[in-house]
This record gives structure tokens, sequence and C-alpha cells, in this order.
């Protein structure tokens, strides 16, 4: 009798194996409960394969697109549907980066203690922080051009604009898609940022070149480094430090680069956040590029200028413009509209200093180059870039900078592809895109 | 009535409660249920003495007992002149005690006489015997014991009272009816009502019958009565036209739990049935082999004038059964043998049947059960290297199992092909959450086999993670239950019974869970009580039975005789106040 008490002790073995392998699935289903609720196979989110449940909403309440059992619901306005399509993803999941395929747990409802269970069965609600009219703005100011716009909040962080082309109606996706449509440039491109990427040779230069206030460059067209020549537009004559940026002489930029050196390039392009890569409520950014040769002036003297193999986000150019703006702190950018007022700081890209400093130097190009005229009833601060695309075509124009506005504090990037050159190409675009917003 | 209940908004309301509800009843009414079980605990009672010569008494107390010098046996007696196993005692129903020599080396005297091999010797209190060179004397319990025995038994914690939970039960299944109803809509059919109301009833007479007859110990069965209640809810989701047929699966399970525990009260008319079963399964199982009919793979099915079951499940009831045996048996090779045949045999037919699930449910159980009789581990590790072959050979030959195998662990990379089923589980599973989706709302029940081999995601979609892993702790507790009654226990025969029941029942709920979930590969088994069946349903109360007949607390079980009980425990047992006189 005792042996066979003592025998059927193993039999706990077995109880001991199934306790074991619930308590895993418990723990499986919390962590892959996402992935396995918006399956494809889930048949309580999908009719006939489309999404039956989750809308989403701009920061105004307009629809931008609700699914229901009894089909898709999108915005009457075939622009808003454009402009907004990249950041709204389409159903049939080709825009991998959209919030449909990044957020779809959110917008079916799912969490862990009520799986996906709604009382009627329509999922969650999301508002975007994208205000419809400014990225229909955006979108019908780039005209035949292709390119991308952003603009956000540098206070809090709210992306109020985020425009991608070319594009595609989502209503109508077509069976044969010309080359990238589904590309987020926004998000997902790095570029040959030109001129603007003067800003950041600009804070390195501020930060450790002592003689900074004597400086002074003779710039007549073009300027030889080691044998090889560094071309501006035109002569600029006689230029200081911030005559340097709002003429944007090459010359004098380039022996600025030469004289910071390699390492404080890199380090530069770190602090400013250019080659990190942000996280957009899910949507992550492509990481900017850079290289900055020990051994040959002539290119590091270029990359200094936004040339070379200088490849910049445009995502991560507003962040920084914003930083300039908010005396030198960054603010995470966001998508989704949150109950809370606070925002997400990235921490201090550059010194308070250093940030007004551009900052005057910035309201200075405006003033001295672009013409404050061309911005009536903005208060402007700009640079403006012409990065050669070097493939033959007009070259691509770039227009960063940010407004001073209590009730909009807003930071913007704009990338007109082929556009030309950058102020008045792009500049136009910037400010159609701040009208929208602030009437 | 229905058409109150479906044609309101508050029906959307009524489900978004209610499952909160639900689980806060099952949780009552199963953790009052493992709770009472658990908290048994064994009170060893005391029967005898042997007395040895030199003045140290040995208490026997068990009914069955092994007499040797091994450190396994029930008395030890460190003598050299006595074998490890040296032999048997065996208390009768009457108090008689049978003792039997177990071929041992030096041979054993009753009252002077030689004790030839393996003779069954009827000894009485007051007998000596002489075991090698050491006598002893079986002595009697004082009267003062003997009193002390029944209030140790008085005192044992009584089974918890069944009634709060049995209402419990009642709002359960009636709040699941309204449920359906909703979830249900343009499927639902009036019969659904009518089960679920005739499974409460029939609840509630079983209680107040045997309660009426003295049987106080119904957590069992309130357990099995729970879990039948969800499969009738499960059935009513996934086929509501197949509910009533489901429900006389539940009403024939009652009844051969009932007759098998009125059966197995009597352990010699137990013993006694076995050669008839082996006839039976053997029979059963070869009318299966030769006109059985093909389903999902495998050849385990029957049919016999429109009503088809599948024989293998059936023959595990016989199966453990014939696997159980009383002390003296396991003492005999010969039965050992018959055992080690007879398991041959069935695990030869289920793999020409293709049946790989149920083949390693009985291989399991075989060596679970050998084991409990021989505690031979070299014998195990041939066995299971034998054993290994043969899967091997019916993975080479049935290519349908094969497959199975294939994805195993990665079926997501084969979601639309050979992981279908369990990627469809897991995602419902996740879709439920805690609280499930409500009855009826499922989308699982359109995968095939939603009902039997994926019930677990079924449930965990319907009514939630929280109920389904109720249902695999009750499955549990019937085994740690089953642990702990043992050590009271009367015989080998049922607390072996009741080891290969338990170990059917949950390692059935293994390959069923972890199976649907991709742990294992997916076998097709059901989980006891609650898939879709009607074999596996009736045989899932017919495991309760097994089960019942170790459970040895104080007028618990229906499955031992109140009548033996008392002759047990009261026997000649005078009043305090005539000991008094006596003294």
């Amino acid at each position: 009798m005792l042996k066979v008490e003592r025998r059927a002790l193993t039999c706990l073995l077995l109880a001991v194996m199934l306790f074991f392998g619930l308590c895993y699935f418990v723990y499986k289903m919390a962590i892959n409960g996402e992935e396995w609720t918006t399956f494809k196979g889930n048949m309580h989110i999908y009719t006939e394969g489309q999404l039956n449940r989750g809308s989403i909403y701009d920061r105004n309440g307009e629809i931008l697109i609700k699914c229901t059992k009894e089909g898709i619901l999108y915005s009457d306005n075939a622009e808003v549907r454009k402009s907004t399509v990249h950041t709204v993803g389409d159903i049939y999941g080709n825009i991998a980066n959209g919030l449909l395929s990044r957020k779809k747990s959110d917008l079916i409802g799912y969490n862990f203690v009520n799986g996906i269970y709604s009382p009627d069965g329509s999922g969650n609600e999301l508002y975007l922080t994208l205000d419809a009219k400014a990225c229909e703005a955006a979108y019908n100011a780039l005209g035949y051009n292709n390119g991308t716009v952003g603009v956000f909040n540098y206070e809090t962080g709210e992306i109020l604009c985020l425009v991608s082309k070319p594009t595609f109606d989502p209503m109508n996706v077509p069976s044969d898609p010309e080359d990238g449509i589904f590309y987020n440039k926004f998000v997902q491109s790095k570029m040959v940022p030109g001129s603007i990427f003067k800003l950041i040779t600009a804070a390195a230069a501020i930060d450790n070149i002592k003689t900074l206030e004597e400086f002074s460059f003779d710039c007549d067209g073009s300027s030889e480094v080691e044998g090889d020549v560094i071309n501006c537009t035109y002569a600029h004559g006689t230029v200081d430090f911030k005559e340097a940026l709002s003429k944007s002489c090459n010359g004098a930029f380039g022996e600025l680069t030469i004289e910071l050196g390699a390492d404080k390039m890199q380090d530069y392009v770190d602090k400013a956040g250019l080659t990190q890569s942000y996280n957009i409520n899910g949507i992550k950014t492509e990481p900017s590029s850079f290289e900055f040769p020990t051994d040959n002036n002539v290119h590091l003297a270029w990359s200094g200028i936004g040339q070379h193999n200088d490849l910049v986000n445009p995502c991560a150019m507003m962040v920084y413009v914003g930083a300039i703006a908010n005396g030198g702190e960054a603010v995470k950018p966001k998508l989704i509209k949150e109950n809370k007022f606070s925002s997400d700081s990235l921490g201090s890209y550059l010194s308070k200093e250093t940030a007004d400093r551009i900052k005057s130097m910035m309201k200075n190009n405006v003033v001295e180059t672009y013409g404050e005229d061309n911005y009536p009833g903005l208060d402007m601060y700009a640079k403006s870039g012409t990065a050669e695309s070097g493939n033959g075509k007009e070259a691509n124009a770039w227009f960063v900078g940010f407004i001073e506005n209590q009730d909009h504090p807003y930071a913007f990037v704009v990338c007109v592809e082929n556009g030309g050159s950058g102020s008045s190409s792009a500049g136009p675009v910037a400010r159609k895109t701040l009208e929208s917003l602030i009437k | 009535m229905v058409n109150i209940i479906q044609g309101n908004s508050m029906s959307m309301l009524y489900t978004t409660g209610v499952r909160w509800i639900l689980v806060l009843l099952a949780g009552y009414i199963l953790i009052k249920a493992i709770m009472s079980l658990l908290s048994t605990r064994a009170t060893p009672e005391v029967w005898a003495y042997l007395h040895i010569e030199n003045g140290d008494s040995l208490p026997i107390t068990h009914w069955e007992n092994v007499i040797g010098r091994s450190s396994s046996v029930d008395l030890r007696i460190k003598n050299r002149s006595i074998s490890r196993n040296h032999s048997l005692l065996i208390r009768n129903k009457d108090g008689t005690w049978i003792y039997e020599d177990l071929d041992s080396m030096n041979g054993s005297l009753i009252n002077g006489e030689e004790a030839q091999g393996r003779e069954k010797i009827i000894c009485e209190v007051g007998d000596e015997i002489t075991m090698g060179s050491v006598s002893f004397t079986l002595f009697p319990i004082s009267l003062e014991e003997q009193r002390n025995n029944k209030q140790m038994r008085e005192m044992d914690k009584e089974p918890v009272s069944p009634w709060k939970i049995l209402v419990a039960l009642s709002i359960f299944q009636v709040l699941t009816v309204i449920q359906l109803i909703i979830g249900l809509g343009d499927r639902y059919i009036p019969m659904v009502a009518v089960c679920f109301f005739v499974l409460m009833i029939m609840m509630w007479f079983y209680v107040f019958g045997f309660r009426a007859l003295g049987s106080r110990g119904f957590e069992l069965e309130i357990i099995a009565f729970f879990l039948s209640t969800i499969s009738l809810a499960v059935v009513a989701s996934s086929v509501p036209d197949m509910v009533f047929k489901q429900l006389v699966t539940i009403v024939i399970g009652i009844i051969i739990f009932v007759s098998m525990c009125i059966f197995l009260r009597n352990l010699k008319r137990a013993k006694l049935i076995r050669p008839l079963l082996i006839i039976l399964s053997v029979g059963i199982l070869i009318v299966n082999l030769v006109f059985g009919t093909l389903k999902y793979g495998a050849v385990n099915w029957l049919e016999i004038g429109g009503i088809s079951f599948q024989p293998s499940e059936i023959v595990k009831l016989a199966f453990i059964w014939i696997g159980a045996a009383t002390l003296d048996e396991l003492y005999q090779k010969r039965n050992l043998t018959i055992f080690m045949v007879f398991s041959g045999f069935c695990l030869a037919s289920l793999a020409i049947m293709g049946d790989f699930g149920t083949a390693s449910i009985y291989f399991v159980t075989f060596l679970m059960i050998s084991f409990l009789r021989s505690g031979d581990f070299s014998r195990i590790a041939l066995t299971l290297s034998g054993a290994l072959l043969f899967g091997i050979m019916i993975l080479r030959f049935k290519p349908y199992i094969a497959d199975r195998f294939s994805a195993w662990g990665h079926v997501w990379e084969f979601a639309d092909s050979l992981g279908y089923q369990q990627t469809r589980t897991m995602t419902a599973s996740a879709s439920g959450g805690l609280a499930g989706l409500g009855a009826g709302n499922g989308m699982l029940r359109h995968v095939a086999a939603a009902d039997t081999d994926l019930v677990f995601g079924m449930v965990v979609e319907e009514w939630g993670i929280i109920i389904a892993a109720l249902m695999v702790l009750c499955i549990i507790t019937f085994l740690l239950f089953t642990n702990n009654s043992i050590l009271a226990g009367r015989s080998t025969f049922y607390s072996i019974a009741a080891c290969g029941a338990t170990t059917i029942l949950i390692f059935q709920t293994m390959l069923n869970v972890f199976g649907a979930l991709d742990f294992f590969p997916l076998t097709g088994v059901t989980f006891p009580f609650v898939s879709h069946g009607g074999t596996s349903m009736a045989v899932s109360w017919g495991m309760l039975a097994f089960l019942k007949a170790a459970d040895m607390r104080k007028n618990a079980s229906l499955a031992i005789s109140n009548r033996v009980k008392h002759i047990i425990v009261d026997r000649d047992i005078p009043e305090k106040d005539e000991v008094n006189i006596d003294a």
C-alpha cells in the first residue's frame, strides 16, 4: 500500500506540466494578444477581408476613415484623402507605415482584459493631431511637384500637417501603381539637404570657433580647397558669419567646416538628433546618414554645406528647427491626440544661447534674403536649401524654419522635388500651409 | 419571450455586464468545490497491532499491508531472517485478516503451522505468526482506540454543503440561456432552453436523491455538472440542433457514473468482472477494426443502428478497471501479464485505426498504471523505447499524422494550411480576453472541430480565459484530491484505478489544450466533459466513478456503501457508559 501511495506522487508531474503549460499560454496571450487579434483570420474584425471596426478623425473631428460592417467610409474631399493617406494608411496594407496598420489593435479596441469586446462592435475612435485642411492646403500648394511637407507644434510635438507626394486616392487604389505612391517621404526618406544643413554647421561653429566674431570670408564665387573648387551661386564679396548664412555662402561654410573637423561635425549631427530614428506613435522614421572624411578636406567641406554624402530625413530636420525655436529643447513629434497637455521632451539639442543666436540669424535670412513681404502675417524664421539631385533634373528646393506666434508655435519642413531654387519654390508652399493653420 | 430579449438594445448591455457576472459565479462554484476537495485530509486509522515478541507493537494502518525488511513496506521489521518483502496481511470486510507468504526465504508459521507458498490463510486477532526467526501476535485495538477512530472520523472536515453552490450553478445556467438567446440570434431554437432546464432539474434531483440516501460529498459531481453546462453552451453555439443529443449523452454519462459507483462498492464483485471486461473490450475493438468508419483520418468510429460512437473511448474505462489490482494480485505474475498483453492489444488496435491521440493516452496511462503496480523503472524505460520505435513507424505509414507534426511549433508560418486551426484558436482566444465575448458570439465555431479538438479556444473566446483556466484547474484538482484520498485507501485496487482515471483526464486535457495552442501537435483529443461528443462525455462521467470510489471521507461517497462503513466504524463499540461498567 505504501509503495503505491509513493508511486502515485509521479502523477503530480503531469499536473505540474499542465499547470505550467496553462500559465505559459496566459503569458503568451498577454504578450502576443495584439498580433493574434489583428491577424487576418480574425473573422470578428474583418468582413470580406476588410476591417469592420475603428475610425480615424483629424484634430477637428473631420472623418478620415471609418470602418463599419457595412463598408468603409472616407472623407468626401478627394484632396483630404490623398493628402492624409500616408498617415492614415490604406485598408489593403499597402502603406505598411500607416496608422491603420500600426495602430490596428487600438482601432479594434483590443486590450488584454476585454479582448476585442465592445458592446456594439464598433471599435475605437482615433483622433489625430493632423489638420485635414492644412494637409489639403499643403497638397495643393505642391501643385504638380512631388515632395513632402511637415508642420508641427514645437512646444507640444503635435504634427499638424504631413503630406507626401506622389500619392493616391485610398478610395481607388490604382491597380498599376506608379513608383513611390505608397512611400511616406516625410517618415521614410532621406534626401540631400543642401544649404538647410548649414543650420547644423552654424551651431557647431558658434559653440566651437572662438574667433567667430572676427570671422570674415572673401567670396569671389568660387574658392579653392586643396586644388578643388567650392562654388557659390555668385560672388558674395566679403561676408561675416551672419551674412555667410543669409547669403548661404558655400565658401565660408566650407572653411568653417574644415576648421571644425570631421569629429565635431559627426558630434553635432548626433546632437541635433538627425542620426536617430523617431517613433511617432509606432511609426518609425528613417535615421539620417552622413560621412565626414578625415583625409579629404574638399569632401569634408561639401559635407558641411549639405552635399557630399549627406542624406537627411525631413522629419528629423523639422524636429531640429523646432528645437531652435524652442530655446534648444527638442520635443518628440506625435500624431495621435492625447488628453494630457504635457509634451515628451527629447532633451536639449542646443544650448539656449546657441539656439537664440541661430534664431536671430534665421530671422536675418528672411529679412535680408527671402523678403518679409513674401510672408505677410507670419513672423517667419527660415533657411532655404537648393540640393543638387544630380540626375540632370532641377534641384530639390528646401525650406525649413518656424514662426513666432504665441497661439501657433509651428515649425515646418518643406521639400519640393525638382522645384529649383529653395525659397522661391518651397517658400510659398510653407506660407500657404501655415496660413491655412493660422486663420 | 425570445423576441423581447433579442429585439432590444438592452441585449447589448446584457452581454457587457453578464459576462463578468458569469465569471464571478463560475469562480464561486469552482473555487468552493476545489477548496472543499483540497482541504480533505486522510486520517489513517489503526485497525490492529502486530505485537513483536520482544515487546514492540507495530500499528497496522492500512487494509492491505506488505510485511518485510525493506524500507518501502507498510510494516517494517529489521531482522535478517525476514525477507525484504516477506508476506502480505490483508484485512477482510468482516474484520478478519488474510495472511499470504510471498515465497520468502525463511517462510512463515501461523499458530505453528507452516504457510505453504502463496497460500491465503485466514487469521484472527490473537493468532501467532512467525516470520523467519521472529514471532508476532495479532492484537486487536482497544475499545478506547476504536472510539478514538470514530471520533477522529467525525472530526474530519465535512464536505462543503452543496446547496448554495447549486443555487449559484442554477443562476449560471439561466443567465447562460438568456445570453445564448441573444448571442445565437436567428440560430436560436427553443430546444436550447429546454435542454438547460432539464440539466438543471437533473442536477437538483441527483443531489437531493443521494443526500436523502446519506451521501454528503458532491464536489466532484458539481464540477462535472458545471463542465457539462459549459459543454451544452459550446454545442448550442456551434450547432444548436445538436444540443438535445449532447444532453442525452450527459444523462447516459450520469447513469454510467451511478451504476459504476454502486458496482465498485463491492471489491470482490469489481475484481470478478474483469475477465468479462477483457472479452468485451477485445470484441468491440475487433468489431471496430473490421467495420469501423473513417472520420478525420482515423478509423475509430462505429455505427450501430444510426448511433455512432467511439469504441476506443469506452474501452478506456475497461482499461483502467483491468489495470487496477489488489495488493495480493500485484505479487502475481499472471495478473501483470494479462494487463500487459491486453494493453499491447489495445495499442496495436489504435495504431491500425490511426488514432494517434487516443493511442498516446492509452500509452501514458499504461505507463502510469504499470509504474504504480511494479515501480520498476527499467521495465518502463524499455517499454518507452519500444513505443518510440512504434511511434516512428506510425508516423512513417500514416502521412496524415506526420503532416500534423510538420507544422508543429511554427503554425503561424502555415497560417492558411496546416496551422489553420491553431492560428484561429489563438486569434479567437486573444479576442475573448478575460471574460469572453459571450456565448454564441464566437467566430471559432466556423473552424472545423472547434467544439471538439479546439474547444479550449472556443471557451476562451466565448467565456474568457478565467473560466477556461478554472476548467483546467478543476481537472488538476481531481488529481490532487485523488493523491490525497488514496492515503486512506481501502485497497490498491481503488487507488490504482483512481490514479489511472485522473491520469487519463489530465493527459487528455493536456493534449487538447496544448494541441489547440501549438505546444503539442494537434492530435484530435477531446477535453473531458466539455468537448462536443457523446462517447467522450459519457466516458468522462465514468472516469469520475473511479475517483468517487477512492473518496474515503465519512459518508462522502456514494461509491462506498454506508452499511459497510457503519460496520467498520461502529462494530461492537459500546456506548461510553457501557465501557465504564466493563472497566
